[in-house]
């Protein structure tokens, strides 16, 4: 049986009259990756900030490990804002200890932790350098280590892969998926879908401070409705061809006109073939499209909503 | 209590790891010494004057010159000797001291001959054209002195110099010279020169008494006034030391935000611990310093000791009346409190702004209320009864430092409990006040922006954030 780690109920906050999140409800599961997605400025970080107390809901409850977000829970708690830094002038092996003991781990424990996962990121010899002297690549390693050397039960990333490189994007992903193999939970917001899709056993949809969806990616892409595009070179109208088999109509991309089948109830991909066989229709190009979360995303909260907005907090 | 530790040792360790601590920490005994030495070094490195003096009346004059200028130095020495018999009491030492530090020669000027008395052949050793030959060495002459009575009763004196600024020579030879036609006047009109003598050694007998003591103990002596110098010299003290430490918050606090550290420390430590970690933190340096300063101070103190012990001088009661605990009890509290206070406040004004330039805006009404308490001080010093005084003791902001400096005085008990309580009470609610800001501020919910609109009566309100 599955353990709740963080449950938002009803929760609602407004800025100088202005509504940030609205009735938000969604839980997060232990062992979980979930990715909350949304727009710049749809009300993530609200929601994330609410998550560990640092913002106080208006309306309904949060619960942290079974109970209100005190800092006993946030002991057990990796958070990384999505305005990120760290004391410049500080050494970086002393920023990530003093990190790690506001997370209440010992001193020595601290270093030892610290300086193997510097090692572990290809930071050892920077570690007694001044965070000040670092390329900004490796200041927002030391901010990631910072975030884990308390080795947490729960991991909340706000923003994570914002300002990385494709490369240290790429090995942030591998960090995420080996906390999730060792067992954590993590939350992750994030406005690019991309990085969800590869990552998430669960995704949150946010827009306009309202929940939109809440379930797994393949839950999230059941929700697009799936399509074939169809190049041909005979004089066949597709629409009778295929009348029955979903929703078929012309367009032009580019310069060539296609055929675009939504699939109906019950058909696939297979069976449009197979009925452009039989009709001895003359095929130059058959693709099924693959949806994305992102095609998941607009389809469920509207073109409108999927946009960004400006940041309220 | 654990995340306050280690937020505090932080800000410590932050702090003294600067250039800025320890220029601080030398400052003070350095501008000491400075202080101290600086006269010394002023007057040993004044030039040696040479100056030559003319009587053109054939000794006369110059002869009641120099008999006026010692009876001058010695009334003077008199005087002093006098102040620090009140002071420290009889002392054939320190009088000895007294009398060597006030002799006639100290002064840097020598008299020399030139072996002329025409002013034509002086002006080139006047204007630096020539030197005159003396026991030191060729010199040039600093200033030519003619003393003359043209008519009976008329004295002149013509001094001729080329330095404009040095007039001390002059000063004294023209008041020599007034008061030797004052007492000629006096004995040419039949008046006894030892009635003269006598009538200037007539010196009222002055005793300060307090009448809520009785007999031989209603005599005030001068160190009992000690606690009134401590305590402007503890407000003031306290006042440097706020001012300082409070700006080190401000800087702290912006660069804090400026990093963006601080939303990563909301995930460890709620916004009190912040706060109050970072004021501890700052109250460490400033104790730190202050320790440093009190332990040079203290030394300094027991070396004077020694020396007032060997000169038979009553130095614990003088100490005694310096550490009177009814005194640093009281100043310690009001520091703690004065220092939450406007810690507090400034920690605020640093959360709510990104740049110093930002916080400037904020920074000048804080800066006029913290100028407000150093001319209050000076005022309470003569009149610590006034009643711009009494009213601004109860002005919580100013308590602590107005109230130092009239607690040594006599003031009523109501007027100490009630300033003190409606200074902690304001301490408290400042405090928690200042956490709000802070809290808004620490997320971007609020800014300078935010404080301005408060204060547009009427006009139209901006929403922040």
């Amino acid at each position: 049986m599955s353990e709740t780690i963080l449950a938002l109920d009803g929760v609602s906050k407004t800025f100088n009259g202005k509504p940030a999140v609205r009735d938000v409800s969604f839980s997060v599961e232990r062992g979980q990756i979930t990715g909350f997605l949304g727009p710049n400025g749809a009300g993530k970080t609200t929601s994330l900030r609410m998550s560990l107390g640092i913002l106080t809901p208006d309306r309904g409850t949060v619960s942290l490990f079974g109970g209100p977000p005190r800092p006993a829970a946030l002991d057990r708690v990796g958070f990384l804002p999505e305005e990120r830094g760290i004391y410049r002038k500080m050494k970086v092996i002393d920023v990530i200890v003093f990190f790690a003991r506001l997370k209440g781990v010992a001193p020595a424990e601290a270093r030892r932790r610290g300086l193997q996962m510097l090692e572990e990121f290809g930071l050892a010899e920077v570690a007694e350098s001044k965070v000040k002297t670092l390329s900004k690549g490796m200041a927002q390693k030391v901010q990631i280590i910072s975030t884990l050397v308390h080795e947490p039960e729960f991991i909340i990333l706000d923003e994570p892969f914002s300002g990385l490189d494709p490369v240290n994007q790429y090995a942030l992903e591998q960090v995420v998926r080996r906390q999730a193999e060792a067992g954590r939970t993590v939350l992750f917001s994030t406005h690019v879908m991309e990085h969800a899709e590869r990552l998430c056993d669960k995704i949150v949809l946010i827009a306009k401070g309202r929940k939109a969806f809440d379930g797994t990616v393949a839950e999230a892409l059941g929700q697009v409705p799936r399509r074939v595009t169809l190049e041909i070179v005979s004089d066949h109208d597709l629409s009778q061809v295929l009348a029955g088999k979903g929703e078929v109509h012309r367009e032009t991309q580019g310069e060539q006109e296609v055929w675009i089948v939504d699939l109906g109830p019950g058909v696939d991909a297979q069976d449009i073939l197979k009925a452009c066989v039989d009709a001895d229709v003359k095929l130059t190009r058959f693709e099924p499209v693959r949806a994305h979360l992102h095609d998941a995303f607009v389809h469920l909260v509207g073109r409108e909503a999927a946009a960004p907005e400006a940041e309220t907090v | 209590m654990r995340n306050i530790y280690l937020i505090a040792r932080r800000e410590f360790l932050s702090y003294v790891a600067t250039w800025g601590f320890w220029l601080s920490l030398l400052s003070v005994p350095l501008f000491m010494a400075l202080g101290f030495g600086m006269p010394i070094l002023i007057e040993n490195s004044q030039p040696t004057r040479y100056y030559v003096l003319v009587d053109e009346t054939g000794g006369r004059l110059e002869e009641a010159v120099f008999e006026q200028i010692a009876r001058s130095r010695e009334d003077q020495a008199e005087q002093v000797r006098e102040a620090a018999r009140e002071m420290l009491g009889d002392n054939p030492q320190l009088g000895a001291a007294i009398d060597n530090s006030m002799q006639l020669d100290n002064d840097g000027y020598i008299r020399v001959e030139a072996g002329t008395t025409d002013l034509n052949e002086l002006r080139p050793y006047l204007t630096g054209d020539a030197e005159l030959e003396t026991a030191d060495g060729p010199q040039p002459l600093f200033a030519a002195i003619f003393l003359s009575e043209p008519v009976p009763g008329r004295v002149e004196m013509a001094y001729w110099s080329t330095n404009l600024t040095d007039r001390d020579l002059r000063r004294d030879i023209r008041d020599a010279l007034r008061d030797y036609m004052h007492l000629r006047h006096l004995v040419e009109n039949g008046v006894d020169p030892a009635l003269i003598e006598a009538a200037e050694d007539l010196e009222p007998v002055v005793r300060e008494l307090n009448p809520e003591r009785t007999d031989e103990a209603a005599e005030v002596t001068e160190s009992e006034r000690l606690p009134i110098v401590m305590g402007v010299a503890t407000a003031f003290g306290l006042w440097i030391v706020i001012f300082s430490v409070v700006n080190m918050l401000l800087t702290a606090m912006i660069e804090e935000k400026g990093n963006k550290v601080l939303e990563m420390m909301l995930a460890s430590a709620r916004h009190h611990e912040i706060l109050t970690g970072k004021l501890l933190g700052v109250a460490a340096v400033s104790a730190t310093l202050l320790i440093f300063w009190g332990g040079l101070a203290s030394i300094g103190g027991l070396a004077i000791q020694q020396l007032m012990a060997a000169a038979d001088i009553p130095a614990a009661e003088i100490l005694a009346a310096l550490f009177d605990p009814a005194l640093l009890g009281p100043a310690i509290g009001y520091f703690i409190v004065g220092y939450l206070m406007y810690g507090a406040v400034f920690l605020a004004i640093g959360s709510l702004c990104e740049t110093i330039q930002d916080a400037q805006t904020l920074m000048s009404p804080m800066m006029l209320v913290m100028m407000m308490p150093l001319f209050l001080v000076m005022m309470a010093i003569d009149a610590p009864d006034s009643p711009i005084v009494a009213i601004a003791s109860w002005i919580p902001l100013w308590t602590p430092f107005i109230m130092l400096v009239r607690l040594p005085q006599d003031i009523g008990m109501i007027e100490i409990i009630g300033s003190t309580l409606g200074m902690v009470v304001t301490a408290m609610i400042v405090i928690w006040g200042a956490g709000v800001l802070f809290r808004m501020g620490a997320l971007n919910q609020a800014n300078q922006d935010t404080v301005k609109s408060w204060f547009q009566f009427g006009g139209k309100k901006k929403a922040a954030g």
